[in-house]
């Protein structure tokens, strides 16, 4: 077979193998210049089905080149490369090679054609990505990664035997527009759904992610749940329940962000509802919501990374990430909380920043189709973000209380991330057509319309009056050192202790039986020596002759045996 | 101010830019600033011509209205909530990172003077 092309995937693989053996330097700039290169063989891709691969009689698609697929390539290669940046200092082998093989796999699923190929790169992203979490090297990042694991392999579980089935079903295992109805098309849809966070199925992400080391955490925020979203773009465009799926992700992390103390825990919350908004585009189906949810996505990436590596820098600095321990470290950090401004505001959509260009696409979509309570839903969630990360994040860690940290500025390398993905906010907000002209479909939508630009500053404003008054009566509620208990309790607390509560049951009744049978044994046994052994009544009666003559019956059957044998 | 008070020299330019932030005085003109902008903006609601698709956006100021009032009861809720869900921070100790330290060794911690 003739290769004329590498896939993608391959060449972050190939870095993860060299990565070890390259002194400790170099191995910095192969990670920064990998994604580089891999983002310029994106871009230069041709359309089409570039690469078959045979295995066990299916035929793998290994490089399905499309618009939808270089899209999410070129981000996921932007964010490797912030990511990546940001991780300079970082000396640590495990979490380098990770993070090399979990950008590749994930930038792998994305040009998967197959559901073979795509099941073998949702593992590769579950396995690679752990290690993110684990290179904390503390107890509580262990069992977190573990769970981490658990759900994110049982994840690739399903896929697969919904791919199994599927092919049973159509006799193909080609990945595309599926319609939900049978098992598989179901199981499918559930294996995408763990990993893009479902209502119920989302704790995973607000679990690991706070986890995960400084840099780890800017590295996990932009593959997997994109990939899902994704795979959801690919799989189920314009399926119905998704639209409903989406909204209550929109809704219900927002009330816990506002609760929250750890701050990438209150990120983690929001890239929850942000997801919400690209799974309602996806249910909506329609070219203007999917350009939607794509664009969202390439905007959120970017601005997420800038919100957790800003976060990030600042626990670098201080050794936490709580609101209750910060407050008023714009003194010494100012670069860093400009940074986390501009995220703040893109998450925000502000007019000029990334998230006003993408996410009114989705909105609009709602609107266009008649969804008026989806909407308004959407609506409340874009007021409540900016209410939970936009003020939330910089005014809690930056401003607020004085907690007389003076922190040194976070390190030049990371301000250098940091910029750049600043620079990508606005860059998109201001002129977003570059971004549009990436879009898998034709866009005929202008963001900056006097109605828009107004009603959504009327929105955004009204909301910080709201977090004004509420902050300056004391209604706010303050940040608390805590923990708040989410549908993760159910596994973490309950189901271990109901576990507990049935094993002690079961155990004692299981004891009680044995218990009681060996009683009834070793009444036996007694009962029997008592008559039958040397001292008792039975024993009296035994003659020594019988013994004798029993011998005697052995010996010959012996000698039987042996002369006929 | 506090007890935490830096020599301000010392500071890095951008952060001295930004000391007025810690005067109550200037925080009350901020907020006053961001009351007159809000009055502003529900004004200019009579004063272009919407285009919009549903008939609810045409109400003077519903953007304004629905921004305040959500997120006012959004925060009403959440902290309700907190009564319910709130729990200590070794809730799920040792199970959970919530109550360690930060691993020192993989931080670069250092004040901003030295």
């Amino acid at each position: 077979m003739m290769v004329d092309i590498i896939p993608t995937a391959f060449l972050f693989f190939l870095a993860a193998m060299v990565a070890p053996f390259v002194p400790v330097v170099l191995r910095s700039v192969l990670l920064v210049a990998l994604p580089i290169l891999a983002g310029f063989q994106i871009w230069y891709l041709p359309e089409g089905m570039l690469l078959q691969v045979g295995f066990f009689g299916f035929e793998l698609e290994l490089m399905r080149v499309d618009p939808m697929a270089r899209i999410f390539g070129l981000v996921f290669s932007l964010a490797a490369f912030l990511g990546n940046l940001y991780a300079w200092h970082v000396r640590d082998t495990v979490q380098q090679v990770a993070a090399l093989l979990y950008a590749g796999s994930a930038i792998g699923a994305v040009f998967a054609g197959d559901l073979i190929t795509l099941f073998f790169y949702w593992e590769g992203t579950a396995i690679a990505s752990v290690f993110l979490i684990w290179a904390r090297r503390t107890e509580g990042a262990y069992h977190t990664g573990i769970r981490y694991l658990v759900v994110q392999i049982g994840s690739g579980v399903i896929l697969i035997a919904g791919a199994a089935l599927f092919y049973r079903e159509t006799g193909s295992i080609a990945f595309e527009n599926m319609t939900l109805g049978s098992l598989a098309t179901w199981l499918i849809f559930l294996s995408f759904g763990i990993k893009c966070a479902f209502p119920l199925m989302h704790n995973w992400l607000q679990d690991a992610y706070p986890a995960a080391t400084v840099t780890g955490t800017v590295i996990l925020s932009a593959f997997t749940t994109k990939l899902a979203v994704y795979a959801l773009a690919r799989g189920f465009a314009g399926t119905e329940i998704l639209i409903y799926i989406g909204a209550i992700m929109t809704l219900f992390p927002i009330f816990y962000a506002v609760i929250e103390n750890d701050l990438r825990r209150v990120l983690a919350y929001s890239l929850n509802n942000q997801l919400g908004f690209m799974v309602v585009g996806i249910g909506i189906g329609t070219e203007l919501a999917l350009n939607g949810t794509v664009a969202h996505a390439f905007a959120h990436i970017l601005y997420k990374a800038l919100l957790f590596m800003s976060v990030g820098a600042v626990l670098f600095r201080t050794g936490t990430a709580k609101g209750s321990e910060l407050g008023g470290l714009y003194r010494t950090m100012p670069l860093t909380m400009i940074f986390c401004v501009i995220g703040a505001a893109s998450i925000s959509a502000f007019p000029l920043f990334s998230g006003f260009v993408t996410k009114s696409l989705i909105l609009s979509a709602s609107a266009k189709e008649h969804y008026y309570y989806i909407w308004a839903i959407l609506l409340f969630a874009s007021a409540g973000v900016f209410h939970h990360s936009g003020i939330k994040i910089p005014y809690f860690a930056f401003f607020a209380h004085d907690s007389g940290l003076r922190p040194k500025e976070a390190p030049p390398h990371m301000l250098i991330a940091m910029g750049i993905a600043s620079f990508f906010c606005i860059a998109v907000g201001v002129y977003p057509q570059p971004l549009y002209a990436l879009l898998p479909y034709e866009v005929e939508y202008i963001s900056y319309t006097t109605t828009h630009v107004i009603t959504q500053m009327q929105l955004l404003m009204f909301s910080a009056l709201a977090f004004t008054v509420l902050m300056r009566t004391g209604i706010y509620p303050p940040e608390l050192r805590s923990v708040n208990l989410d549908s993760d309790w159910s596994y973490r607390w309950l189901l271990p202790r109901m576990i507990r509560k049935i094993a002690t049951v079961v155990a004692a009744i299981w004891n009680g039986i044995l218990s009681f049978l060996t009683q009834r044994l070793k009444n036996i046994i007694a009962g029997l020596y008592h008559s039958h052994g040397p001292e008792g009544r039975m024993a009296s009666t035994w003659p020594t002759g019988a013994m004798v003559i029993w011998i005697s019956v052995l010996l010959g059957t012996t000698l039987i045996v042996s002369f006929f044998g | 101010m506090s007890k935490h008070e830096t020599d301000p020299a010392k500071l890095p330019a951008l952060g001295r830019m930004f000391l007025w932030t810690g005067n109550k005085s200037s925080v009350d003109r901020l907020v006053y600033g961001i009351y007159g902008v809000c009055a502003l903006l529900f004004l200019a609601d009579f004063f272009y011509e919407k285009h919009v698709y549903l008939a609810i956006e045409e109400v003077p100021g519903f953007y304004a209205l629905y921004g305040f009032f959500m997120c006012a009861a959004l925060v009403v809720c959440a902290r309700f909530m907190r009564i319910f869900l709130k729990r200590d921070e070794d809730y799920y100790a040792p199970y959970d990172v919530e109550s360690e330290d930060y691993p020192e060794d993989q931080l670069d911690k250092a004040t901003h003077d030295g």
